[in-house]
């Protein structure tokens, strides 16, 4: 009971407060990581651009696949998750009462495994030595040092994700028969599917490692890119649900509103991560060795995650009407009127939403066996997810970057970087419009993804991508002023801007809600689903693959 | 009670040959897919026929334990080789498949749970972890093909499906376990 006291007192002072010193330096150091990346990743984004346009021969020393394996893991393995993490800590710390002294201590251990992991991959890469594209699918085989950095990296995952665990089971040991904070349940979601969805991965870097050290003479292929892709469509979603969970909690209060059903967002989060790590063989649909039924099963599991992202589509325009109605907004689409189109927090993460409708459209094209075939390993697919990844999920991100920056650093944002952030909106969508649009189409007329660039001898079709690889080049480079714009707002609001109070914008529920019922709070059970589910999807193409498998394959340097 | 319908329209659906054949097509969808989801109908379908014929539950599964054990029966027998191989040559064999897994096992199932002490469930979760890894055992390490329709592959691949799903049940018994006793302390 006296615990119980003590607890409610620190949670009113964290709130009146603001964020501990010791909690805001966890995310900071995450958020400024995050953006560092984003700069360097950008950067070599801009390279291949230009190449792919014919302007920009890159020299030897840093080839095209070089750069593209850094522009992938730069952007994929250290934006996303270090934004993800810190963001999530952030709220971990603002809805839980503050971490735990023992949790702040996981969170540094896990940074410096990170970051440590992450120089050890990236030495074999600016040596030459690991030009495998962040998939590294074998039989490409990088040098062994590149594995060892991906270990590290999965530990310092680890870390983070029993970090968060630790804090929500002490708070709920502490709230006997409430609810987990939305926003934390948010974060147990995406712990538990990153926890879960990198068992497959460390289990295939595992099986790497030694053939990689040339103990192991030969490795099965198919079974690596299966234990991949249980991973990377895994960590797809990771940055959906992480998105989404902005677009649940925070937009509503930006836009002066009330949160959508309690219940059904979570219900949302928990059909997301029972039936997330299935989605991976949408990836192998033109893989050999997986019979035509199961894929075509898979497919049926893959659509079912649509379910959610439509009830997610309808939640939002249910928000932003209902909001607008109360603020007076009339007609069928005038309610459009009353939203704060001029304020960042809004307008980006809006923008993001939008940007899903055809991200999701184009997504439902590539589960599709027959269309697949049209588009596998083209321009299209680099399109698709940069308008999922480089739009919906980045710019959500930028919208949250103008509160929760100045939120950690005790600071405010200013009119004039509101300003700067509507027009880094506005490049950044231009941007990310015209080289997305120019890959997807550049992509059905045939010209393959992950290749620098050729005219295949001069070859008519070959020749006539170049006016739509000219575009992307121009789109990249707006996209690299929106970069530039973007970390410049940051460091700006989290060194430079005036101090003050900016508040942790969360929404709450409507007055005339109904109660939550409390088997949501159930993730033991969900887990053991979610894990039932996965032995059911992949127990048969492994078996397979095993039982019957090949010779299997020795290691190959392509490039 | 929309939701009945819903149930209806899967329990159709499911039955459609198409799409039963589909799902017959692969062994351990067979059994862990097609015949899980018939049984959950039953379960889903429960609450409806309680409330219609209450004396009759009242009076064949007073506390629990007959439906428990019918279910247990059922289940049992359609987790034989034999019986799959039956259902997929005979059709009325089929046609039981397709009664006997909602309206034997689901239905009762659901009468029997909220009747019994959790000591019994927890002793029907153990029970068939146990079989589950019996089956795996079975069906991994027996060395010619016990169902005439189906390849040794599938049989293997039917083994593991079982032992994994035993290792999760095992996982939800921990998980349950600790968090009781975490309750309770
Ligand atoms: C300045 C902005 C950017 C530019 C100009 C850019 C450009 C490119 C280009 C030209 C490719 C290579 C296509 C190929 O040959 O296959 C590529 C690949 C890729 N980009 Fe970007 N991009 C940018 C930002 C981003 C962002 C923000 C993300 C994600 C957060 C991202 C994620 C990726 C990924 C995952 C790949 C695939 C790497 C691979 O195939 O191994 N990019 N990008
Ligand atoms: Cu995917």
């Amino acid at each position: 009971m006296e615990a119980l006291k003590s607890y409610d007192w620190k949670d009113k002072a964290n709130k009146a407060l603001g964020i501990s010193q010791e909690d805001a330096r966890i995310t900071k150091s995450y958020l400024s990581v995050a953006f560092i990346a984003i700069l360097f990743g950008g950067l070599l984004g801009l390279l291949q651009g230009m190449n792919r346009a014919g302007i920009l021969e890159l020299p030897v020393w840093a080839n095209y696949y070089k750069v593209l394996t850094a522009h992938g893991l730069l952007l994929v393995v250290v934006l996303s998750a270090f934004f993800t993490i810190g963001y999530f800590y952030a709220g971990l710390s603002h809805t839980l009462g503050g971490l735990l002294p023992k949790v702040r201590k996981m969170a540094w251990i896990g940074f410096w495994m990170k970051i440590f992991g992450f120089v050890l991959a990236v030495i074999p890469v600016l040596q030459g030595d690991a030009s495998v594209m962040y998939t590294f699918y074998p039989p490409m085989a990088a040098a062994p040092m590149f594995y060892i950095g991906l270990v590290f990296i999965v530990l310092g995952v680890w870390m983070l994700a029993f970090g968060a665990f630790i804090n929500v089971a002490n708070w709920r040991k502490n709230h006997k028969g409430q609810h987990i904070p939305i926003f934390s349940f948010f974060a147990t979601g995406v712990f538990v599917l990153l926890f879960f969805g990198s068992l497959p991965v460390a289990i295939e870097v595992f099986y790497i490692i030694p053939w990689a050290f040339g103990w192991i003479e030969t490795i099965n292929v198919m079974v690596s890119r299966t234990l991949f892709w249980a991973f990377g469509h895994t960590l797809v979603n990771i940055w959906y649900l992480t998105a989404i969970s902005a677009w649940y909690v925070f937009i509503p209060k930006i836009i002066g509103g009330k949160r959508w059903s309690d219940l059904l967002t979570r219900v949302v989060v928990i059909a997301l991560v029972i039936m997330n790590i299935t989605g991976g063989f949408h990836h192998q649909i033109v893989d050999p060795g997986i019979s035509e039924s199961v894929k075509y099963m898979h497919v049926f599991m893959s659509l079912a995650i649509g379910f959610p992202s439509l009830m997610t589509a309808y939640a939002m325009f249910a928000v932003f009407e209902k909001t607008a109605r109360k603020k007076g907004g009339k007609g069928l689409v005038g309610w459009y009127k009353k939203m704060p189109w001029g304020d960042v927090r809004f307008l980006a993460p809006f923008i993001a939403m939008a940007a899903f409708i055809p991200a999701g459209a184009g997504g439902i094209v590539q589960s599709t066996n027959q269309l697949n075939q049209v588009v596998h390993n083209s321009m299209w697919v680099v399109g698709h997810f940069h308008l999922t990844l480089g739009m919906t999920v980045v710019m959500t991100f930028f919208g949250v970057s103008y509160w929760l920056v100045p939120y950690v650093s005790g600071r405010v944002l200013t009119p004039k970087i509101n300003k700067l952030g509507i027009i880094q909106t506005i490049v950044w969508t231009v941007g990310m419009v015209l080289m997305s649009g120019a890959m997807h189409w550049v992509g059905l007329l045939g010209s393959p993804r992950r290749t620098s660039y050729s005219t295949y001898f001069d070859n008519a079709t070959a020749l006539s991508w170049d006016p739509y690889l000219f575009f992307l080049a121009i789109g990249g480079t707006l996209l690299m002023i929106g970069v530039l714009l973007q970390v410049y707002a940051v460091f700006y609001m989290m060194f430079f801007a005036p101090k003050g109070e900016t508040e942790f914008p969360m929404a709450e529920e409507e007055e005339d809600a109904t109660p939550t019922p409390m088997w949501t709070e159930r993730w033991g059970l969900w887990i053991v689903l979610m894990l039932t589910l996965v032995s059911m999807a992949y127990v048969i193409p492994l078996v397979d693959f095993i039982v019957n498998a090949p010779p299997g394959s020795p290691p190959f340097k392509t490039w | 009670m929309k939701g009945i319908y819903y149930v209806v329209i899967l329990y159709i659906f499911l039955m459609l040959p198409p799409v039963a054949n589909l799902m017959e097509s692969v062994m351990i969808i067979h059994m862990h897919m097609q015949m899980t989801l018939f049984a959950a109908i039953g379960f889903l379908l429960a609450p409806g026929m309680i409330r219609k014929f209450p004396r009759f539950f009242e009076e064949w599964n007073p506390n629990g334990i007959p439906g428990l054990l019918l279910f247990v029966l059922v289940i049992v027998y359609w987790t034989l080789p034999r019986s799959m191989d039956e259902a997929l040559n005979l059709w009325y064999i089929e046609l039981f498949k397709f009664i006997s897994l909602p309206f034997l096992a689901g239905v009762p199932l659901r009468d029997s749970w909220k009747k019994l002490k959790s000591s019994w469930k927890n002793g029907l979760i153990i029970f068939f972890t146990l079989l589950f890894i019996v089956m795996g055992w079975l069906y991994i390490w027996s060395p010619n093909q016990l169902c005439n329709n189906y390849l040794l592959i599938d049989q293997i691949t039917l083994g593991w499906g079982f032992l994994l799903t035993a290792v999760c049940m095992i996982i939800y018994l921990a998980y349950s376990y600790i968090t009781d006793l975490a309750e309770n302390i």
